[in-house]
């Protein structure tokens, strides 16, 4: 069992993202518990520079940019 | 209801001229450039420069250019704006950053330009640019206590490096020179090459079914819509219905509709560097120097990016498409308003209220550019409408500057990261400079000797320094007692 959050304030790429990271998840077969994070103090206490931020089991894996499933899945597995 | 009508169709007017006329040339390669540089300039290459410890000299001229590179949407501008707060170069440079990135980014600076003229375009982003890093300066000084002690944290957010490769730089250039072929209007852009005379027997009658569906007073600055017009309305309906087929997806890689969309925005962007005039039993096509121009940037743009790899590309591409989707149709919205409030509006009221460069007027256009939100560019429009009616450049710029900077939504954006003192001082600062903007830029229209204006600006300059070294000697002053 995975926590995956997507970190950012509702903007498109967030949602982009986070279906992205659901897609991938689902292919990769890895049971994921997906958490929003909107609070602006929530998303720094994560060392990022722009949003959106994909956090699994509480680490930073990417920011700023939409990674591909086949990036994410590898995140998942790994 | 008859005058609801005339409402509407003031609206749809105003919606469809800008649509046919301003909007392509300068807005559909803005939003690739902007686009690109989302996706193809990474955030290192600028936010090294802006860690706790780099120097002042070199922290605020690279917040300035974070905010004109790097910030386009709130998505990157909050983060970063806190990012440079609270773990990189502190209140200083994040202000800077704040204030320059709603003026100085791609997107505002062509559509400033090409709908107000290039000369306004260029003091906003001058004057943005100064007051922008002097009121950080202001703000680091006043604070300066508070900022000295925020959170001691590693330097590792910043410490990254990277710089841009040659085939990003390429694109980037390209795209400029899209830009600037566009929309300048200089000879040889001008020019007409060559005429071709196409026998269409209903284009006369299709002007004039055109000019029967949007009356327009040029009296009142209202625009019709041209032939050629219909024809750009038309591809920009094609590129929208393609584009959201081809581009949704593009993270995964590019299919037929990608394709489409991109040749249909080639084509919009030739079609309308064209010149067509309708004429009896035919349609003249004039070849322009424009043209030609854009056709080779285009050209260079394919070049460069045809090297750039994959990921990059498809990056790039769908930042462009999430700005499109993002803000076009805000600003479609917010066109279609401002043609339907233009119409309620008396031209008497807005030159007794600011048709003159003074300081009442500069002050009421900051007030209402304070209380006003439009979303973002909209505030351009808006100001457009204003000149129309017979505004003073000078309180339009002064507007200009306070409207972006200080919505609501970003007051309470900035009280969240910085707290509510700085706030309201940042407001209070924002709100003063706009003003000694205006008055500036509103005294150079009016062809005031620019001596006077260069000793104005100077004595303004110069009591800030004074002020600021005389706070410096206050904080320096404890220390050594």
């Amino acid at each position: 069992m995975k926590t995956v959050k997507i970190l950012g304030s509702g903007c498109a790429n967030c949602k982009k993202l986070e279906a992205v990271a659901r897609e991938a998840a689902t292919t990769a077969g890895v049971e994921a518990e997906f958490l929003k994070v909107t609070d602006m103090k929530a998303i720094m206490a994560y060392d990022l520079l722009a949003t959106p931020g994909l956090v699994i089991n509480d680490k930073l894996v990417s920011s700023g940019r939409i990674p591909t499933q086949a990036e994410v899945r590898q995140w998942m597995i790994g | 209801m008859d005058f609801f009508l005339h409402l509407v169709n003031g609206g749809a007017g105003n919606l469809a001229a800008y649509l046919a006329a301003h909007v392509l040339l300068c807005l559909l390669p803005a939003f690739f450039t902007a686009g690109a540089m989302a996706a193809l300039i990474p955030k290192a290459s600028i936010t090294r420069w802006l860690g706790r410890n780099a120097r002042y000299r070199v922290s605020y001229p690279a917040a300035a250019a974070a905010g004109s590179l790097l910030a386009v949407c709130s998505c990157t501008i909050v983060p970063l704006f806190a990012g440079i707060y609270k773990k990189g170069a502190g209140l200083g440079p994040a202000i800077t950053f704040l204030f320059f990135a709603p003026a100085g980014n791609i997107l505002a600076l062509a559509y400033t330009g090409s709908i107000l003229g290039a000369e306004f375009a260029f003091a906003r982003f001058v004057l943005s640019l100064l007051f922008g890093i002097g009121i950080g300066m202001l703000m680091a000084v006043l604070f300066w206590r508070s900022d000295a002690s925020h959170d001691a944290q590693t330097d590792a957010l910043f410490a990254k490096q990277a710089s841009i490769g040659p085939a990003a730089t390429g694109v980037l250039l390209s795209l400029v020179a899209v830009l600037i072929a566009g929309t300048l209007k200089l000879w040889p852009l001008t020019a007409t090459v060559g005429t071709v005379t196409l026998p269409l027997p209903w284009a006369e009658a299709w002007q004039a079914t055109l000019f029967d569906w949007v009356p327009f007073d040029a009296a009142k600055g209202e625009e019709g819509v041209s032939v050629q017009g219909s024809l750009l309305i038309l591809l920009l309906l094609l590129i929208g219905s393609t584009a959201w087929k081809g581009l949704e997806d593009i993270v995964e890689g590019a299919n037929r509709w990608t394709w489409v969309a991109l040749c249909l925005t080639a084509v919009t962007l030739l079609v309308a560097a064209l010149k067509l005039t309708p004429g009896p039993d035919a349609l003249e096509v004039a070849l322009t120097g424009r043209a030609l121009a854009v056709g080779l940037a285009l050209w260079s743009v394919l070049h460069h990016a045809r090297r750039l790899d994959a990921d990059a590309w498809r990056a790039w591409l769908w930042e462009a498409w999430r700005f499109v989707k993002q803000i076009f149709v805000l600003l479609v919205a917010g066109v279609f308003v401002v043609g339907v409030v233009r119409q309620l509006i008396q031209p008497e009221w807005i030159q007794n209220l600011a048709g003159r460069n003074d300081l009442m007027a500069n002050a009421v256009a900051v007030v209402f550019g304070v209380f006003m939100y439009f979303p973002t560019l909209v505030e351009v429009p808006v100001a457009h409408m204003f000149l129309d009616l017979g505004m003073h450049r000078g309180p339009l710029l002064a507007y200009l500057m306070a409207d972006p900077e200080l919505s609501l939504q970003s007051i309470l954006m900035v009280a969240a990261v910085i707290g509510r003192r700085k706030t309201f001082t940042y407001v209070g600062l924002v709100a003063v400079f706009s003003v000694v903007a205006g008055l500036t830029y509103g005294a150079w229209v009016d062809g005031v000797n620019p001596a006077g204006i260069a000793i104005g600006l100077a004595a303004f300059v110069g009591s800030l320094v004074a002020l600021l070294g005389w706070l410096l000697r206050r904080r320096q002053a404890p220390a050594h007692a």
